[in-house]
């Protein structure tokens, strides 16, 4: 449906992003993965047209964008990371209003409206200015304004950043089901890993401008097969003991929170006896010790050496 | 376009505050500044000590003084009482051949009265004279020699006209006009500013995103939002004078649908120096602090808070020429103050009309390139 070839974009003298190549397929639901400053809005920014690429390509059914956008831009439907409505408006004159601009008038406009209010649970408060809106029903109609011309292709540049969790699962289970219901093909970027795994197909993971990964989650989780994480949770975390883990060979990584710490091991290697002896020699108390399976964060750690929300 | 034009306007009916604002701004300054000359003629309490006086030339004379209006009181101490209450500045007391002048603030209405009352009593004391001239030779009865003086006073044999000269070019200065249009005019870059700052925002939220993505052209994004920006400025100036023509009774020298149409041009030009100044910021709290400095300039180098005929400096003087409010100023007191044809205006409705087109060119220019 849609291709990134060698996609590059320079800001004087910042190259936001590098040579990005990642294709879309009709149906799918794509993660873009990434810290912020990673490079994600650029490069949705660049592939629904409107912000033009130093180098590369964004091909839509094999036909170049930059110079004929308007074929994309009639399927696309632009979820963007700020709250792009009108305060002053209530949620129903914004659903009129962009409604409007997609040339959608009269008895079509009225229905699309009530039928998108009720997709995103507005229904009850069409008739309340969005200044008096929560974060969540603003995250909400934010996505709402995006589907009122049925979009084939819906891009969501971090739709749920700075909500409570509620209002999350609630977006999160909206794009889920529009995709089932609709075949709605949905980019969904984010720096949440949770929302990606949860939601996502395929994912694309970036960093600094870069793709440093690609695949399925079971595909990029294998980056890490030959790996173990272990965290180590103790009452009170010494200086010593940590140091001690540093200097053991054995161990790839050590991440020192509070009261935890997380350690990458060789998946061969049993490491109990070994983390029972240096808690000894560092005279701290262990209060528990968990294998974990690898997640997207620690695909991230392992592929950046730094967590995804630095 | 007429989404965009609608929803603006729903919006405005919603919160009309900044506007209200401005407006009011512009019409309690504009009374304040120039309300000395709205409240009309200056208050003097006369009282005639001798009948005779009050008769004579001298009382006939308090009739034909412009900005001056004697009030005939019956009692001396009235005349004290008005000007210790503060209701007068200055009172007379007429005799037959002298008066006393009872001064209670120092002021220059002060002097010009004196002059005024001293010159109604030397008129009187040279018709007198004549009179007792002609008495004395016995050519003439007296009457026959009044009547004949009256006929002389109103067909002169020669009149002379006075004119003041202090700079190259001679200009008139009315108060109430002045500080009307001045304040008008200042004010409404204000509302103007920010009608056109929504671009701006719009582009940092995504709205205008969301705008490109969908049918509606780039263009008619920019004309919904100028046509709205210029709706509102016109509607703003348009109030103001609508106020002081039917309710203050400033009548603009029977050019009140002249100036109307001549605002027409200026509320453009600052409608796309609004869009120049939104090019070349980068954020709200730049064009917050800008648009402050940009007004107040223009308006000091304009001629809206003091005419610019007496600014003698060569730069601010070559400044001005390229402030619009210069010329908004000019067309506005051109058309009202000194009755000029519109054709005798077409100089600087058409500067008016260059700067818009340049700065709104520039302006989406720095937008579009800077993609802010």
């Amino acid at each position: 449906m849609i291709e990134l070839v060698d996609l590059t974009k320079k800001f004087k003298q910042n190259e936001a992003v590098k040579n990005l190549n990642m294709f879309i397929e009709k149906g799918e639901i794509v993660g873009l993965l990434g810290p912020n400053g990673a490079g994600k809005s650029t490069a949705i920014s660049m592939m629904s047209s409107l912000v033009e690429p130093t180098g590369g390509d964004v091909r839509f059914n094999n036909e170049s964008i930059l110079k004929k956008p308007a074929p994309l831009r009639k399927i696309v439907g632009m979820v963007p990371q700020e709250i792009a409505l009108y305060d002053d408006l209530t949620a129903e004159e914004n659903m009129q209003f962009f409604g409007r601009i997609y040339r959608l008038t009269g008895s079509a406009l009225k229905r699309k409206t009530d039928e998108v209010l009720d997709q995103i649970g507005l229904s009850e408060r069409r008739k309340q200015v969005v200044s008096k809106f929560s974060g969540g029903m603003k995250r909400r109609l934010n996505i709402g304004v995006a589907m009122l011309h049925d979009p084939e292709l819906l891009i969501m540049d971090e739709p749920a950043v700075g909500i409570d969790p509620q209002s999350r699962n609630y977006i999160l289970e909206t794009v889920k089901r529009l995709n089932e219901e609709r075949q709605m093909t949905v980019l969904y970027t984010s720096h949440y890993m949770e929302e990606v795994e949860f939601l996502c197909d395929r994912i694309y993971i970036m960093d600094q401008g870069n793709l440093i990964a690609s695949g399925t989650k079971e595909e990029i989780k294998q980056i890490l097969s030959a790996e173990k994480t272990i965290s180590i949770k103790t009452h009170r975390l010494n200086e010593r003991f940590i140091a001690l883990l540093q200097e053991t060979p054995t161990i790839n990584r050590v991440i020192a929170g509070e009261k935890e710490v997380t350690i990458t091991v060789p998946k061969e290697i049993n490491m109990f006896p070994k983390l029972i002896h240096l808690a000894e020699e560092a005279e701290l108390e262990l209060s528990s010790v968990d294998i974990k399976n690898p997640t997207l964060e620690d695909v991230f750690l392992h592929l950046t050496g730094r967590a995804l929300r630095d | 376009m007429i989404g965009i034009l609608l929803s603006k306007l729903k919006m405005f009916i919603r919160n009309p505050l900044i506007f209200i604002i401005f407006t009011v701004m512009s019409i309690v300054f504009a009374l304040v500044m120039g309300g000395s000359n709205l409240e009309g003629n200056i208050q003097i309490p006369a009282y005639a000590a001798d009948e005779s006086a009050k008769e004579s030339t001298v009382g006939e004379a308090f009739n034909e003084i412009e900005g001056f209006a004697f009030n005939w009181v019956d009692e001396k101490e009235t005349v004290e009482e008005e000007i210790s209450n503060g209701r007068a500045e200055v009172g007379t007391i007429l005799r037959e051949d002298d008066f006393q002048l009872i001064v209670g603030v120092e002021s220059p209405n002060a002097g010009t009265v004196e002059q005024m009352i001293q010159r109604a009593y030397t008129k009187k004391q040279r018709q007198e004279q004549i009179l007792e001239a002609a008495r004395t030779s016995g050519t003439m009865e007296a009457d026959a020699v009044r009547t004949e003086l009256e006929k002389a006073m109103t067909k002169p044999i020669f009149s002379m006209e006075t004119s003041y000269f202090g700079s190259s070019d001679d200009f008139e200065f009315d108060s109430t006009f002045h500080t009307l249009f001045g304040f008008a005019l200042f004010f409404v870059i204000y509302t103007i500013g920010y009608n056109v700052l929504p671009i701006l925002t719009d582009k940092k939220d995504g709205l205008w995103d969301r705008m490109i993505l969908s049918p509606v052209k780039k263009w008619e994004m920019y004309v919904a939002n100028l046509i709205y920006s210029f709706f509102e400025g016109y509607l703003q100036v348009l109030i103001i004078f609508l106020i002081f023509r039917y309710l203050v009774g400033v009548d603009f020298n029977g050019r009140f649908a002249e100036t109307l149409l001549l605002l027409v041009p200026y509320v453009f030009a600052i409608v796309a120096l609004s869009i120049l100044i939104t090019g070349l910021v980068k954020n709200v709290q730049q064009f917050n602090a800008l648009l402050p400095i940009i007004s107040v300039s223009m308006a000091m180098i304009g001629g809206a808070f003091w005419p610019i005929e007496i600014v003698e400096s060569e730069i601010l003087l070559m400044l001005s020429k390229i402030n619009p409010l210069t010329y908004g100023m000019e067309i506005l007191n051109g058309a009202a103050l000194y009755g000029y044809a519109l054709e005798e205006l077409m100089y600087p409705v058409s500067i008016l009309l260059l700067m818009g087109v340049v700065f709104m060119g520039i302006g989406i220019h720095l937008m579009e390139r800077r993609h802010v």
